[in-house]
């Protein structure tokens, strides 16, 4: 019945496609292809080895792991079209192309549009579907970019968990409700994205206050804004904190920052200290041990660390895991603590606060947000108890991936 | 009691200071402390005052148990802080300092020793305590660094185990021997250093053709030279291959080589290609299932990664893995396909060759080796089976600082 109804609209598709749908397509420069996708239409150009090396033959590619299986240690990148054919009869018009080395490659229209070169395409498609673009935040709009979600909605509805991760990748911080207060949270909420990220301290952590703890955060002491373990290169991406119990104290409140919005106003307003931040390695460091294992890490990295596009990746700051050793030459250090002092004014002028009751599940990217927590008193009757884990970004933004695509099975 | 000495510091242009602010605060701004050596052999010691203060070591200001600085200085940092009277010990080896916000601190000579400014004295700490440097090599010289380590010293003696991971970190690969032909190997193994990291093909994974009952000559394809998953953005950085069965056939010989070496080259005869290489950003992929995980990882970046000092970081190479998106210009394709092609080649030039017998682990560093393996004909009677499980560097760098003894005593702590 409904695979007639599709035959139906098929045939109607086709009896439409007059001359002026018509795929075209040409050789340009001897090497690279261009094709008109419909007579009217704006040309998309493709360079002849890259379609070459996407050849999606099963001699070129392996079709059940997607992959391509091209013999590369014979592969001559002088390669060239030699010929070009275009197919409208199929569902979907084809591209066909005789290469100099005699082998011949089909591809789809749909294929070529997906990986066409023409920039705003590709901006569309880093942005959409790579990572999606972040939006920073000063404390003030703290209330108008902080999304809440239902726990429960978030465990049992592929869209309600799509908008989650997403609201986390773009503004870095969202606040799940109504968890239920047993120690599973974390790693349940872990397991619907992917799994847990271990690292020294184990897979799930226990904040509460621990006379003579080996961490700093174990402690009831006020915590200062900071991101959690800078000495690892690897770090954790998005830290999860389940609030099972909150101190009835004044104070266990959370504190938030966006440091890449404390990035702009550096690189808009001190550009001095904003490329000092950015350009001097520091050495983050954290020793000791846990479960009887000892460990000693660390991670030379700047505060503000840029990519080629000099775009923020990560920040690094922590008062008590920057280690006391600082590799750098006599005459930077002076300058680099002044530069640090005015970063570490400005997130705390800019800093938001909020108090999590029990059953919240504060996620934010740790690769980003500073986060601390002001001083409490625990009593014996009521003692603060929060559960941590970790998730990396790789397993997040491939999550999201596959919840926009629209189900797994694809 | 002898008086260190002050000295003046040719500074870099100090921060965006008001003039006023600045004039009345040079002086202060551009001192540092000099501390004078006993032994007439080295040089005095040099610290800048706002370290000293950053760094005291009184309870105050540091926490022993934590190992770490308390954070209260830093609520409201006074940078233009700095020594109004300074004293050495020369007996108790212990310098004294009065600062101008009224604190006192004082350093032992052996902590100050430690973290001396001085060039040759990071320096020795960067290849001592962080990571030791690393040495290049070519395939034609891969028995002159290849070193065996056996399976049961490994678990039983820490020397063993510090000699494999620094042998790990400098050349990239260490082969292990005689370990058992069980499944806990690599487990056994990792847990030795701390422990294994997951990917989304959980935390082993098995290669291995699988014929059918009936299939007389199943030919696993060669596995051309490649570091995994170069589409995450946290690359795993050291893999385990246990070697449980091995194929009796001509094939499944493993290739290996040093990328680092590898970009050298060309860095050095290519540089427009390796130039293209570096800052070219490549779109890696892996798209699939593992049970029920679905997953789509995607991860951008050059073949040849550099860190801000030129330095190779890492290599990303992996013909099944990369992605037919190319999110780059058009001009750009054509000149990456070029110089790809010389790395494989290269690659390939440089490449050793040998075959791992049942028992051993091979482990090498993924953000650096290429590796592979030939095509092996696989039949009921001949079978080949290997382990894999991934090891993150954070973490060997971690047991390696650990066994080495470089936070043990309370001087470096």
């Amino acid at each position: 019945m409904w695979a007639q109804r599709l035959g139906r609209a098929l045939a109607t598709r086709s009896a439409s496609s007059s001359l002026h749908r018509r795929i075209s397509a040409r050789i340009v420069d001897n090497t690279n292809i261009e094709v008109r996708p419909e007579q009217d239409s704006q040309p998309l150009t493709f360079p002849g080895v890259w379609l070459r090396d996407n050849c999606l033959c099963p001699e070129c590619f392996h079709g059940s792991s997607r992959s391509r299986k091209l013999d590369w240690d014979n592969f001559d990148t002088g390669v060239k079209p030699v010929s070009l054919r275009t197919e409208d009869q199929k569902p979907d018009k084809e591209l066909v192309v005789q290469w100099s080395d005699s082998h011949e490659s089909r591809f789809s229209l749909q294929w070529l549009r997906e990986r066409s070169f023409e920039e705003k395409r590709q901006q569309s498609y880093l942005a959409d579907f790579y990572r999606p673009l972040t939006k920073h935040w000063s404390g003030a709009e703290f209330p108008t970019i902080a999304r809440h979600f239902s726990y429960e909605e978030v465990m049992q509805q592929d869209a309600v968990l799509l908008e989650w991760l997403q609201s986390l990748a773009v503004h870095g911080v969202a606040l799940l409700r109504g968890a239920p207060l047993d120690e599973g949270v974390v790693r349940r909420l872990a397991e619907r994205v992917g799994f847990i990220r271990r690292t020294t301290y184990g897979e799930e952590f226990v904040v509460q206050a621990k006379p003579g703890a080996q961490n700093f955060a174990y402690l009831s002491l006020p915590l200062p804004l900071h991101t959690d373990l800078p000495y690892y290169e690897y770090k954790p991406s998005v830290n999860i904190l389940h609030c099972v119990v909150q101190t009835e104290s004044v104070g266990g409140s959370n504190l938030l920052v966006d440091a890449f919005h404390i990035a702009d106003i550096l690189r808009r307003d001190y550009p001095e200290d904003f490329e000092r931040l950015s350009r001097v390695l520091v050495d983050w460091n954290d020793i000791g041990s846990e479960d009887g294992r000892e460990f000693h890490n660390i991670w030379r990295a700047p505060v503000i660390c840029l990519d080629a596009q000099g775009r923020y990746t990560r920040v690094n700051h922590s008062v008590p895991q920057r280690d006391s050793h600082f590799n750098v030459p006599l005459a930077e250090v002076q300058p680099w603590y002044e530069s640090y002092a005015r970063f570490v004014r400005l997130a705390r002028a800019d800093a938001h606060a909020f108090k999590t009751q029990p059953g919240d599940v504060l996620t934010f990217n740790n690769i980003r947000l500073l986060h601390g927590r002001t001083g409490y008193d625990d009593t014996e009757r009521n003692s603060r108890y929060i559960v941590g884990a970790y998730l990396d970004w790789d397993i997040i933004y491939s999550r999201l991936r596959v919840l926009k695509k629209g189900g797994g099975s694809q | 009691m002898f008086q260190a000495d002050r000295r003046e510091l040719a500074c870099l242009p100090s921060a965006k200071l008001e003039q006023d602010h600045q004039e009345q605060q040079k002086d202060l701004h551009r001192s540092i402390v000099v501390v004078p050596e006993t032994d007439p052999e080295r040089q005095d010691l040099q610290f800048p005052d706002i370290w000293l203060r950053d760094n005291c070591r009184c309870p105050e200001c540091y926490l022993p148990q934590t190992l770490s600085r308390l954070p209260q200085l830093w609520n409201n940092l006074d940078t233009s802080v700095h020594v109004l009277r300074q004293s050495v010990d020369l007996q108790q080896q212990v310098l004294y300092i009065d600062w101008s916000d009224g604190h006192a601190s004082q350093y032992p000579y052996d902590w100050l020793r430690e973290r001396d400014f001085s060039a040759a004295n990071r320096k020795r700490y960067l290849r001592e305590s962080y990571r030791p440097e690393q040495q290049l090599w070519s395939g034609q010289d891969f028995e002159a660094i290849r070193r065996t380590f056996y399976f049961q010293e490994l678990v039983t003696s820490d020397l063993a185990l510090r000699q494999w991971l620094h042998h790990l970190a400098v050349y990239g690969v260490a082969l292990v021997r005689e370990a058992p032909l069980e499944m806990d190997v690599l487990r056994r193994l990792a847990n030795r250093v701390g422990f294994m990291r997951r990917t989304t093909y959980g935390e082993e994974f098995s290669v291995r053709a699988q014929p059918g009952a009936s299939n007389y000559a199943y030919l696993a394809a060669p596995l051309p030279l490649h570091t995994d998953m170069p589409y995450f953005e946290y690359l795993p950085g050291v893999t385990m291959l246990h070697t449980l069965e091995q194929s009796a056939s001509p094939g499944g010989v493993n290739l290996l080589a040093d990328a680092f070496y590898v970009a050298k080259i060309m860095r050095d005869r290519y540089p427009e290609q390796f130039r293209v290489l570096c800052q070219t950003p490549v779109d890696w992929a892996d798209k699939g299932h593992d049970g029920d995980l679905h997953f789509h990882n995607i991860w951008r970046a050059p073949v040849i990664n550099l860190d801000s000092e030129g330095r190779f970081v890492r290599i990303n190479h992996s013909i099944p893995q990369r992605d037919s998106h190319f999110s780059v210009p058009l001009e750009q394709v054509r000149p990456w396909y070029e110089a790809m092609a010389t790395f494989v080649r290269l690659a390939h030039e440089h490449s050793c060759r040998f075959k791992t017998t049942p028992g051993d682990v091979l482990t090498f560093d993924n953000l650096r080796l290429v590796h592979g393996r030939t095509g092996y004909d696989d039949t009921d009677q001949n079978v080949r089976h290997i382990l894999g499980a991934f090891i993150d560097w954070d973490i060997v760098y971690s047991r390696l600082r650990v066994l080495q003894g470089v936070g043990t005593s309370p001087d470096t702590a």
